[in-house]
């Protein structure tokens, strides 16, 4: 089953398209890349499966929902490319609100809350306000409430995006744990090391188009990395 | 996972969210001041005073001052309700916090609504207090029964739905400045067009549309406590007021959640 597909979707804003006739499915399970220069469409493609915007044309499905549908949002995490939070929140605030907006119960939520903590390393920040993090503990707590309540679902925009060497490594961990028991997981990057490393599929946008999609040995050419081969990719 | 739940913890949020605003803290000190001139202004409740030769008794100018009185804070409150929602749908927007919430199960109309709540919680608290003491005042001093007081605030309420919910939905197209500037061109143009409506001269051009076809927001208000002064007639017609009251008030709600609902959210220049 394909836990999120986009069928002919095309995106316009004013008279440039964001997005033409993109077709891309993501089998229940798999974890893929979505790569592309700036401005290719990545985010846009995030936005269309987070119902945050509309296509202009074509069909998007979240879990065989519309994103228009709330429910199609149910067990999904997701990770923006710019975590930005109420600076006067405390971490725990933020936590138990995301908690409960995932349909986690009370003494579920308290348990979960916990967990993500303690596996992103910021379980003795609870207390702290949002606005004395730095990016890269903001970072944390944007994985943290991504990673509540074990998502079936996790889409991630730009992950290591402020995190220094050791975050980067853990983050790594992070989407290799979920990975593991079973969560579907859209990773949109700049960084193709860390693409090569955690999935086992990738497409590559390039002005609002897939130019390829497929397993990662597919897309990568006998004695090609991944950045080879992106670029002959961009550039055909 | 249910829309009503995923309101409260919205609205929670919201009103917690609209607390720690430093506008709040302003809020405050008027109210303050108001109390004390709310004080001043009910003071006076026993003897007579002559106006060039004529005798009025101070009880008489106490319900007509009160009546006033009440009123003219009621449409502040109403004001308030909209200064406050000028932004508190467009901050969170903003700042990201917004998609991060509408990334879960929630429906749009559940978080437009919460955050509409949570404007609204501080203009009602405010209302509640500044229009409960007036009338406690009134009640203790005047002797003014409390129960038009009760219609006024009920007045009050519907109309500053209104006002903050057309505040809240203007907010998405334009900036706050902007916004704040026609709630109060708004509150003062639909109260002139009432007054001018209830003193029994018709008003006419915009004015006369804003108070044939308007929200009624100063004139539901004045007729609810037109008991106070037996001896004056207004001239409107208490069930075309909150009929047209109610009207404005659900039309506002449906504007809000059309428009928010076609908003794009986290857009980047692609």
């Amino acid at each position: 089953m394909n836990v999120l597909e986009l069928e002919g979707v095309r995106k316009r804003y004013g008279r440039r398209d964001a997005l033409l006739d993109v077709d891309l499915s993501v089998p229940e399970g798999s974890t893929i890349g979505l790569l592309g220069p700036n401005g290719a469409g990545k985010t846009t493609a995030l936005r269309l499966l987070l119902g945050f915007s509309r296509p202009t044309a074509g069909q998007v499905r979240v879990q065989g929902l519309d994103p228009s549908d709330p429910k199609s949002r149910e067990s999904l995490g997701y990770l923006p490319e710019r975590m930005s939070l109420p600076a006067r929140m405390t971490v725990a605030s933020v936590m138990g609100l995301h908690a409960g907006l995932a349909g986690l119960t009370r003494s579920e939520a308290r348990r979960a809350i916990d967990a993500a903590l303690e596996c992103t390393g910021i379980g003795d920040r609870a207390d702290d306000r949002v606005g004395g993090l730095s990016k890269g503990l903001l970072q944390r707590v944007g994985f943290a409430q991504a990673l509540l309540g074990e998502p079936r679902v996790l889409l991630l925009d730009e992950p290591t995006s402020g995190l220094d060497p050791i975050g980067v490594r853990d983050a790594r961990e992070w989407i290799g744990a979920v990975r593991e028991r079973g969560c579907t997981v859209l990773l949109s990057s700049h960084g193709l090391s860390e693409v090569e490393r955690v999935c086992d599929h990738v497409a590559i946008l390039h002005e609002g188009r897939v130019v390829t999609a497929g397993a990662v040995d597919d897309v990568v050419a006998e004695g090609e990395t991944l950045e080879d081969a992106f670029v002959r990719w961009v550039r055909a | 996972m249910s829309a009503v739940t995923n309101f409260r913890l919205l609205a929670a949020e919201a009103v917690q969210d609209a607390i720690r605003r430093r506008v709040v803290a302003a809020i405050a000190a008027v109210s303050v001041l108001s109390l004390l001139g709310i004080d001043g202004c009910t003071s006076c409740a026993g003897g007579s005073i002559v106006v060039n030769g004529e005798s009025s008794e101070l009880p008489q100018i106490a319900e007509a001052t009160g009546m006033i009185t009440f009123s003219v804070l009621a449409l502040w409150c109403i004001a308030l309700a909209g200064v406050l929602s000028a932004e508190h749908l467009t901050q969170p927007l903003d700042d990201g916090s917004a998609t991060l919430s509408l990334a879960r199960p929630v429906g749009r109309g559940a978080f437009v609504f919460a955050r509409l709540a949570g404007a609204l919680a501080i203009a009602f608290a405010t209302g509640l207090v500044l229009l409960g003491a007036t009338a406690a005042l009134l009640n203790v001093r005047s002797g003014l029964a409390p129960g038009p007081a009760l219609a006024g605030v009920g007045a009050f309420a519907v109309g500053a739905v209104t006002v903050a919910a057309l505040a809240m939905a203007l907010s998405l197209a334009i900036g706050r400045t902007a916004n704040v500037l026609f709630v109060f061109a708004l509150v003062a143009a639909i109260s002139l067009s009432n007054v001018l409506s209830l003193a029994g001269r018709e008003p006419g051009g915009a004015l006369g549309w804003l108070d044939a076809l308007g929200p009624p927001l100063a004139s539901s208000v004045a007729v609810a406590v037109a008991g106070w002064v037996p001896q004056v007639e207004l001239s409107a017609d208490p069930a075309d007021l909150v009929f047209r009251s109610v009207l404005w008030a659900g039309g506002s709600l449906v504007v809000l959640w059309a428009c928010f609902s076609r908003v794009e959210l986290g857009r980047q220049a692609p």
